[in-house]
């Protein structure tokens, strides 16, 4: 064998030696949503893609926090599972996505559980309990498919569609063609498969997706030849490409879809929008708007919770905006994590007060 | 333009290209030519990438020394030669002293004023400090000065001077290199070994492993220990103050080994900067393992003219303040800086009455001598560090409650584990490891040399290291500022 053989062999096994030992040091040591326990979480789903694995139980810790997650029978995050609707409970099935699974508290710390707790601290003929229907990732199209096929079986007397105004228009452009899956072409759906496929297996590996992230990140900043490179957060841009218009139309259909599948089942909707932690936090926003700055772009602020709210105003169902509380609430302390664009305690805590006051006063929840 | 952006990355591959190019297109003479005009022509691109505005000041110390450089060599009056060079130090030392050194004059003077009941309400000029100005006024400096001395000829070729000086491996933060070490290799034609290129390839790797995995990394662990009005307990600003110890050794040493790498494989050789300085025993064999061009620079052109040694000791230790307390204020127009630089001249002066006691203690083979090199070890880089927490600390006044935390409150239970140890040990454990192999072998380019199975285990940690830990948010070299 040629010394430049041997060479080269040696080398790559080197390379596997301690690729396997890295992978090793990280899943023992190192929590993120890369490590293997956390994306043992997902299932695939023909029609969403993924979903929450049922029965699946893991603890997700970092610097920040240390949650445990439980997912229940049906998919859902909940320790109890979800029977046939006794005469005297009342249920309320809260879509989203990460903002509303939100792994990075206890269950008993999230705004759903927080809701329960005070809706039934009322008292009164009913009790009340809260879905988290929240799958980390979705956007108005999975929820859409996800209400269809999974939690309008939970019996719901309201649905709390949540949406994330920081990226839902774009994941609605994203995932729009799950909504028409008969008119996917074959190649597509290979080409997804193998896509899904190669993604399963980085998805082992904690060292890869490391990997893939740091590739991402340069490719990201790789000029194309085509037109020069976008700035971020479009969904925020004084100037907006133009799917950000698709994405907000796809979401106000998908809002639509929901309310009217819902009033089939007998339940009412409503519609909550969540910010992104900048439009909360000062310093934040200072560092994205240079960002987005220097790379050409304008952020406007509150530009994205504006066009929602607007995109949804001819749709029949009540909104609640939960910026303004949080803003608020941003004053006491961080209602957002630092390295998590996600709610700490305390901001839950405001949006569960914010949520029960806002069913209050619109006769929400009178009218179970 | 930092060597750890992606900028850079495009950067050389393209001037690189060319310049391996130019020997397969062109004769040796040409070639040679055109790849001095590609180093010049990139140079500029790499300064002008900062700020177009301050190339002007690059070229206009190039042209400034360069002439004085020709005059000097065709005068032999030596009145008429010192005039020469008087004004080529004082051109040199108007740029640095207007860019680098104004405003904080004009502040002191303003609050001095102040102080003695005169409100001066004069307009103090903001003025921005062009990136590595006081690398390259002392670059060219040493050369007027060497011409000076005769101990080189002066150039008459402008393009191999001006590559000289802004050739841009070493233009914004060193190596300070010597015209003796640099112009012959601009002057001739130059061949790219094997050796060359393994070398220079490793010392790439390893200056970004030392500033993405160990100095960006350790960043957040300073800055939290420094930052102004924090309040930590002893021990966690001591660890704080390693953890900047290590952050600054790994910025300024990695892109010393960047820069070395990157001219190796161009074959040129640049001067070695730093030699594991964390493991020497005493202040002055610091000052040779540290950032040892400046040292150097120091020595031969400050305080040996002072008179160095040769008068007896008051004026010795005068000459070591005074070198010490310019070579705080060169790092920065603060007074954190000069009260650093007095420290080190102290400790300096501090230690010539016991100079031949450590300098006995590495041939000490008794049952104590390993013990006695272990505490001088530990003294020197505690000294070492201490001078570190002068050199970052945002203000005098948080220095003072540094100190006092250090000294008056340590309370060791109060360690913080997860936030500070753990990291500090996960990013510097592995620059040790090297380090101990460098200093065995005493030899800072063991690692290429090593046999190859180990070389290549070495080579892949490295690499996994960077890219699985690293922290790739390209931030500056801490030394641009100075």
């Amino acid at each position: 064998m040629a010394r430049s053989t041997r060479r080269a062999l040696l080398l790559v096994a080197i390379a596997a030696v301690q690729f396997a030992v890295f992978e090793t040091a990280l899943r023992v040591w190192g929590h993120s949503e890369a490590a293997p326990s956390f994306q043992a979480l997902f299932i695939p789903d023909p029609r969403t893609g993924y979903r929450l694995r049922p029965n699946a139980r893991t603890r997700f810790v970092t610097s920040e926090f240390d949650a445990h997650i439980a997912i229940n029978a049906q998919g859902v995050r909940d320790d109890r599972d979800i029977g046939p609707k006794p005469p005297t409970e009342r249920r309320i099935v809260v879509l989203g996505d990460s903002l509303v699974l939100s792994v990075q508290v206890n269950q008993q710390q999230t705004f759903c559980s927080l809701l329960e707790a005070r809706l039934n601290r009322a008292g009164g003929p009913y009790t009340y309990r809260v879905i988290n229907a929240g799958v980390q990732g979705y956007g108005p199209v999975q929820e859409l498919l996800f209400f269809r096929e999974i939690a309008r079986a939970f019996e719901p007397d309201l649905v709390v569609e949540t949406i994330f105004v920081g990226n839902d228009a774009e994941e609605a452009v994203t995932s729009a063609p799950r909504l028409r899956p008969e008119e996917r072409s074959t190649t597509d759906v290979v080409s997804e498969s193998l896509v899904t496929r190669l993604r399963r297996l980085v998805r082992r590996s904690m060292v890869l997706q490391v990997l893939r992230l740091r590739a991402v990140a340069v490719t990201d900043r790789l000029p194309t030849w085509k037109a020069p490179p976008e700035p971020p957060l479009q969904s925020y841009a004084a100037n907006p490409a133009p799917r950000i218009a698709d994405g907000l139309r796809i979401s106000r259909d998908c809002v639509s879809a929901i309310a009217d599948d819902a009033s089939r089942a007998g339940a009412r909707t409503m519609v909550m929008l969540m910010p992104a932690r900048f439009q909360v936090n000062d310093e934040d926003y200072g560092n994205l708007r240079a960002a987005v700055e220097q790379s050409g772009g304008r952020l406007v602020r509150d530009a994205a919770t504006e066009r929602f709210d607007r995109a949804l105003a001819d749709v029949p169902v009540p909104r609640l905006d939960v910026l303004p509380v949080l803003r608020e609430g941003q004053r006491r302390a961080d209602v957002f994590f630092e390295h998590t664009v996600h709610l700490t305690p305390l901001g839950h805590e405001i949006v569960a007060e914010s949520m029960e006051r806002f069913l209050r006063e619109k006769g929400l929840i009178d009218g179970l | 333009m930092v060597f750890n952006s992606l900028h850079f990355v495009w950067f050389f591959l393209v001037v690189y290209a060319l310049y391996r190019a130019a020997p397969l297109l062109l004769s040796p003479d040409r070639a040679h030519r055109a790849q001095n005009w590609l180093l010049l022509a990139s140079s500029y691109y790499f300064y002008a990438a900062w700020d177009v505005r301050f190339l002007g000041l690059l070229v206009a110390s190039t042209l400034v020394d360069f002439t004085c450089g020709l005059v000097l060599g065709r005068i032999d009056d030596q009145r008429r030669r010192r005039v020469v060079m008087a004004l080529s130090i004082g051109f040199n030392l108007t740029l640095l002293g207007f860019f680098k050194y104004f405003n904080f004059f004009a502040d002191n003077l303003h609050v001095l004023f102040g102080a003695i009941g005169w409100q001066l309400d004069f307009v103090t000029l903001r003025v921005l400090l062009p990136v590595g100005i006081s690398f390259y006024t002392f670059v060219t400096m040493s050369y007027v000065i060497d011409v000076y001395r005769r101990e080189i000829a002066p150039t008459r070729n402008l393009l191999d001077f001006a590559v000289f000086v802004a050739y841009f491996p070493h233009l914004v933060a060193g190596p300070i290199l010597r015209a003796t070490k640099l112009l012959p290799q601009i002057a001739t034609r130059r061949h790219v070994t094997p050796a060359q290129m393994r070398e220079g390839l490793w010392l790439i790797a390893w200056g970004f492993f030392q500033k993405i995995f160990v100095a960006d990394n350790l960043a957040p662990l300073a800055s939290r220990i420094f930052a102004p009005g924090a309040h930590e307990t002893g021990i966690n600003v001591l660890l704080g103050t390693y953890a900047f110890a290590f952050q600054i050794y790994g910025d300024f040493a990695g892109y010393s080994n960047i820069a070395r790498g990157t001219s190796k494989l161009m074959g040129i050789e640049l001067i070695e900067n730093f030699r594991f300085p964390y493991l020497v025993l005493t202040p002055q064999e610091f000052w040779r393992h540290w950032h040892i061009s400046l040292s150097t620079w120091l020595r031969d052109y400050l305080y040996i003219p002072l008179g160095g040694n040769r008068h007896g000791a008051w004026k010795t230790h005068r000459n070591l303040l005074i070198t010490m307390l310019l070579g705080g204020l060169w790092h920065g127009a603060a007074w954190t800086f000069v009260l650093w630089g007095l420290y080190q001249g102290l400790l300096l002066i501090a230690y010539r009455p016991v100079a031949s006691a450590f300098a006995a203690l590495p041939e000490r083979r008794d049952s104590y001598g390993g013990t006695l090199r272990f505490a001088a070890w530990l003294l020197m880089f505690h000294l070492t560090c201490f001078g570190w927490l002068i050199f970052r600390a945002p203000s005098l006044a948080q220095l003072g409650t540094l100190t006092a935390s250090l000294f008056a409150h340590f309370a060791p239970s109060t360690i913080d584990v997860s936030g500070l140890l753990a990291p500090l040990l996960l990013y510097t454990v592995p620059l040790l490891v090297i380090h101990a192999l460098e200093a065995r072998a005493d030899d800072v380019l063991v690692v290429p040399r090593l046999p190859v199975a180990v070389r290549y285990i070495v080579y892949v940690a490295t690499m996994y290291l960077i890219f699985l830990f690293g922290n790739f948010g390209g931030s500056e070299f801490i030394y641009f500022q100075f």
